[in-house]
């Protein structure tokens, strides 16, 4: 009270500072590192994590980069070959790629024999002249199993080259350049650049617009929408500068104080608005309803803050403790999210204090305010109508719920930070013609280890492999699988003369040992490092997806534990799964399940939080509720649309925190307040829902369920989905605020009013 | 007067230059020429026991201990070599045979035991991995002068040693698209090379790490190749060094590929 006090005497200064303090979080802003790497989600110190890293150093496996190149014709046209060498050349010569370990028609060593000749190239060192040479060139790579579905396609339409990069944060860049490369060329091919680090790296950098594009959009129409609502300036500026305000110091904080901008707290602007917004609306809904009746601006915000104190205290504070709790769950970017947005709301609270009243205290006005009457009169009916048939409307309340929550078992949790982009995004596009065309390209590794060197060329666990594989092959999301044993087979194969009955495994080690060397002999040392360490302690199965859903990952993981149980394992192998999509499961499941226990842990808190501040459990269940009903219909809803449960989802719920609490407390201190002074539930409650809690309440989720709608429009799913769940979330919470809580309270008056 | 002092200044500059391009009285070609037979070509034949492991980044190490036969048929001229692997243990009895040309492609051929087979293998550059090392074919067995241009850039002491040090730019179609290397000014032999690669990047050093006089030969017995891009490297350790030993021409054939020369190899 004293801050509001020192705010409206002194109002130049506290704008003055305000300004000043903002300037201070302003410049922190160049400062912004963005970090759009999925795994991040998990600790650095994570097992699969770790094991994820080791099996990169141990197998030399870099991120990979695919880019397809198609011809309707097929690619086995001089022209086009020719222009496959020059752009497989020019990558070789980008910074940042790793040019020993790109695959492509040009670099990636066959074994062939000609006549009586062991040859161990890549099949096009040099672009084949005659038709009899490319009609060669054709024969050789389809029948081997190490290009065919790998680097050229089976119907001989495309070809891919694998671009491994030094760091996944590079991969938009060295994107570009290949685009250069590729766009030079006049040909009739097509090019589809694809692959994880691509698509999150990407993802990035479109954040960063988005971020731009996006929030100030979103803005600009809540500015709009508070003008058609409010019709006046005076009463569009001062709730957008605090949103604004808190946005900027949170993110000011953020970014100064060395955290990375992730892919969840690029999202703390989004979700900060709406709550800081509904804190102002608060307080400009009852000052111009209570400025009329004393005409002094000054006392007229003295008595605002004086009725409003305690809600405009208790309804972020709660907020604000719930989403700090989240720092109580395992995922690193989830806790950096949850402290900042309280940090924010706290912000916000602080700024609704000081800096509104004072610039409540400069805005001159001289057009005569109007009473709302409509929104009043068709509230205060809803009120009357809602009070007066309180069983029906608990009855339909609790039977939609029903509904709901079996909308929510339908539910199927599925990630795919490909599906990040909207289905025409290039990145899409060449993500599904890539993987008609080739095996996959999001590549996963099951790694076999056993105890002791050298024996992965034990011929039962090579055997073991090739079944394995073969097995695999016949699951459809499975596009390829390429291991060690292709390599010995392939050797087996050329040495015999191609005869087609010697496409099989040695029976014995020494012949498999045999092969290998005489492989290394003629390729460079690290040649076999991608499918087998150093000592053959371990070995590492290349198992290409078409689909990169968490969902269709988890069904092939799911399919591989049965096939062992069926067929164990040699003696002292043990496998395991790496690969960034099985690391994108192991958080979708960290985050899905992650994000229930934290929100749960949440609800408790802020239940515990509005018993205290009701003094009455009752009435912390009741406030409980358009939390849980908002958030129940929501994803009930999404259940039956098909919608599938991702990342952004799962962050959204806790969205219902902010707004249904800030919604219910807001509702239930106000109408015990007028229930105190009146002693009387109707009277008590067509002041509530027919005066300005209940307009106030319907302004919020107006507001915010309309101006969070430009973000339908961004290119980045993430954003669609946070807008229109936003929609959703302000809609059931207003709506199970506004009509679910007058009959609640009108069935369990005995309970809550003791009348 | 003026012909005279033009004269002068022009003798002068040529002298100059001259000095530049050829220091101690050998151009950089020279000395690279040199360089070849002293490392590739000494004696007229020679027999070594080598170690050599290919460590990894990791430090992972594979291990293959080998006999090596070679004879010169002519200095600068064609070669034949002849491998013998005692190790790892299941290639054991594999042996391997390249017959040299400078001017054309090597003829290689390996037996594998395990199947009683000898293969012809194509030689499709001289820039594929020796023996699936950091070494490549030409590492092993020289390079062709004329096949660079090459150019003195200073005068340097290496590790004591007063080294010429010569930039070469490949003419044709070469693994590295620059070598700068430092020749020992007494001995001809490479101290130490560096390999540029396509992205104009230091990518694979050579470092001769131990030199000894063996039948008043200098012979570098340490060596290591580091591949500096993938952390890779090659270490390899000369043993039982012998030259002139008498190494007959019998030895290069078929029939000791199959059944290697004991006395020889053992």
């Amino acid at each position: 009270m004293r801050l509001v006090e020192f705010s409206i005497n002194r109002p130049k200064l506290v704008v003055f500072l305000t300004i000043i303090v903002t300037l201070l979080f302003a410049i922190q802003f160049p400062k912004i590192r963005i970090d759009t790497d999925p795994e991040n989600m998990l600790k650095a110190d994570e097992p699969i994590r770790v094991f994820h890293k080791n099996v990169k150093k141990e197998f030399g496996i870099e991120e990979m980069i695919v880019l397809g190149i198609a011809r309707e014709d097929g690619i086995f046209h001089k022209d086009s070959l020719e222009r496959i060498k020059r752009i497989s050349d020019g990558i070789l010569r980008i910074k940042g790629v790793i040019a020993d370990d790109v695959m492509s028609l040009t670099v990636t060593n066959n074994v062939v024999g000609m006549d009586g000749t062991l040859n161990v190239r890549p099949p096009m060192v040099d672009v084949p002249e005659t038709d009899a040479e490319i009609e060669r060139l054709r024969k050789e790579v389809l029948d081997h199993p190490l290009f065919k579905d790998r680097i050229v396609s089976s119907d001989g339409k495309g070809s891919s080259i694998y671009v491994p990069i030094e760091s996944k944060d590079i991969a938009h860049e060295i994107g570009e350049k290949i685009k250069v490369l590729y766009k030079k060329e006049n040909g009739p091919e097509r090019y589809y650049l694809a692959g994880l680090p691509i698509a999150e790296d990407t993802f990035g950098s479109e954040m960063f617009v988005q971020m731009g594009l996006t929030a100030p959009m979103a803005g600009v129409l809540l500015m709009i929408v508070f003008f058609i609502i409010f019709r006046r300036i005076s009463f569009v500026v001062p709730p957008m500068m605090v949103a604004m305000l808190s946005v900027a110091w949170t993110m000011g904080g953020l970014i100064g104080s060395g955290f990375t901008v992730h892919i969840m707290s690029s999202m703390i602007p989004v979700f900060l608005m709406p709550i800081a917004i509904c804190e102002t609306v608060h307080i400009l809904s009852d000052f111009y309803e209570k400025l009329p009746q004393v005409n002094d601006r000054k006392k007229a915000i003295l008595a605002v803050f004086d009725e409003l104190v305690k809600p405009l205290f208790f309804a972020p504070i709660t907020t604000a403790v719930g989403f700090a709790d989240l720092a109580l769950a395992d995922i690193p970017p989830v806790k950096v999210f949850g402290i900042f947005i309280a940090i924010g709301i706290v912000i916000a609270w602080f700024l609704s204090m000081t800096f509104l009243p004072a610039l409540l205290m400069l805005i001159k006005e001289k057009r005569p305010i109007v009473k709302e009457e409509t929104g009043s009169k068709v509230l205060g009916w809803i009120g009357r109508f809602s009070l007066g048939k309180s069983m029906a409307v608990v009855l339909t309340g609790a039977i939609l719920l029903a509904i709901s929550a079996y909308g929510i078992t339908t539910l199927k949790v599925n990630d795919n930070p490909v599906k990040w982009f909207k289905s025409h995004h290039p990145i899409r596009v060449a993500d599904r013609e890539l993987n008609k065309l080739i095996g996959g390209t999001y590549i996963s590794y099951l790694v076999l280890e056993s105890e002791a060197e050298d024996e992965i060329k034990k011929p039962e666990v090579m055997g073991y492999m090739e079944a394995l594989q073969k097995h695999l092959e016949t699951n459809p999301i499975v596009g390829k699988t390429t291991s060690i044993v292709d390599v010995v087979k392939r050797v087996n194969y050329v040495l015999h003369d191609e005869d087609q009955r010697s496409q099989i495994l040695p029976k014995d080690q020494n012949t498999t040992g045999q092969y290998l060397f005489l492989f290394l002999m003629s390729s460079s040392p690290d040649e076999l490092d991608h499918f087998v360490d150093y000592t053959y302690q371990k070995a590492n199965i290349w198992v290409q997806l078409k689909s990169g859903d968490n969902r269709d990952m988890t069904a092939v993981v799911e399919d591989v534990e049965n096939y062992i149980k069926g067929n164990p394992l040699p003696d002292g192998i043990k496998v395991q799964w790496s690969g960034l999509p099985f690391l994108n499961i192991t958080w979708q499941k960290l985050m899905v399940n992650g994000m229930l226990k934290a929100t749960i842990g949440t609800w408790w808190v802020v239940f515990l939080l509005m018993v205290l501040q009701f003094r009455s459990i009752w009435w912390g269940i009741v406030g409980m509720l358009p939390l849980v009903f908002a958030v129940v219909f929501s994803y009930g809803l999404i259940g039956f649309i098909g919608k599938e449960y991702d990342m952004p989802i799962a962050v959204c719920s806790t969205l219902a925190l902010g707004l249904g609490d800030d919604f219910a407390i807001h509702f239930i201190s106000r109408f015990r307040q007028r229930f105190r002074e009146t002693k009387e539930l109707k009277q008590a409650m067509e002041l509530t829902m027919g005066g300005e809690p209940a307009l106030a309440i319907f302004r919020n989720a107006l507001v915010v369920g309309l101006g969070f709608f430009p973000m339908v429009m961004a290119t980045l799913t993430p954003y669609v989905t946070v807008g229109l769940f936003f929609g959703a979330l302000a809609f059931f919470s207003g709506v199970t605020t506004l009509i679910f809580l007058p009959a609640l309270i009108g069935s369990f008056k005995k309970v809550l009013l003791k009348i | 007067m003026i012909r005279t002092l033009f004269l002068i200044g022009a003798f002068l500059f040529l002298g100059f230059s001259k000095i530049c391009s050829a220091q101690e009285g050998f151009s950089a070609q020279e000395v690279i020429a040199k360089s070849r037979l002293a490392f590739f070509y000494a004696a007229n034949d020679m027999r070594v026991k080598i170690s050599m492991e290919l460590i990894n980044q990791n430090g992972h190490k594979r291990v293959r201990e080998l006999t090596m036969l070679r004879k010169d048929y002519e200095d600068g001229g064609e070669q034949k070599y002849f491998m013998y692997f005692h190790k790892p243990a299941d290639v054991k009895d594999t042996t391997f045979m390249v017959y040299k040309y400078p001017d054309k492609d090597d003829d290689r051929w390996l037996f594998i035991p395990a199947i009683d087979l000898v293969k012809r293998i194509a030689a499709n550059d001289k820039f594929s991995s020796f023996v699936g090392s950091d070494f490549t074919y030409e590492d092993v067995s020289g390079r062709k002068p004329e096949e660079d241009t090459h150019h003195l850039l200073r005068k340097e002491v290496l590790n004591d040693n007063n080294c010429f040090v010569i930039e070469s730019i490949p003419r044709g179609k070469a693994e590295y698209t620059k070598r700068i290397s430092w020749m020992d000014e007494n001995n001809f032999l490479p101290l130490k090379e560096e390999f540029y690669d396509k992205q104009n990047e230091l990518y694979r050093q050579f470092e001769a790490q131990e030199v000894k006089e063996i039948n008043g030969i200098m012979t570098i017995t340490k060596r290591v190749m580091r591949n500096l891009k993938t952390g890779h490297r090659t270490e390899v350790v000369f043993q039982e060094v012998e030259y002139n030993s008498g190494i007959t021409d019998d030895i290069f054939s078929e029939r000791y590929l199959r059944k290697a020369p004991m006395e020889w190899v053992k």
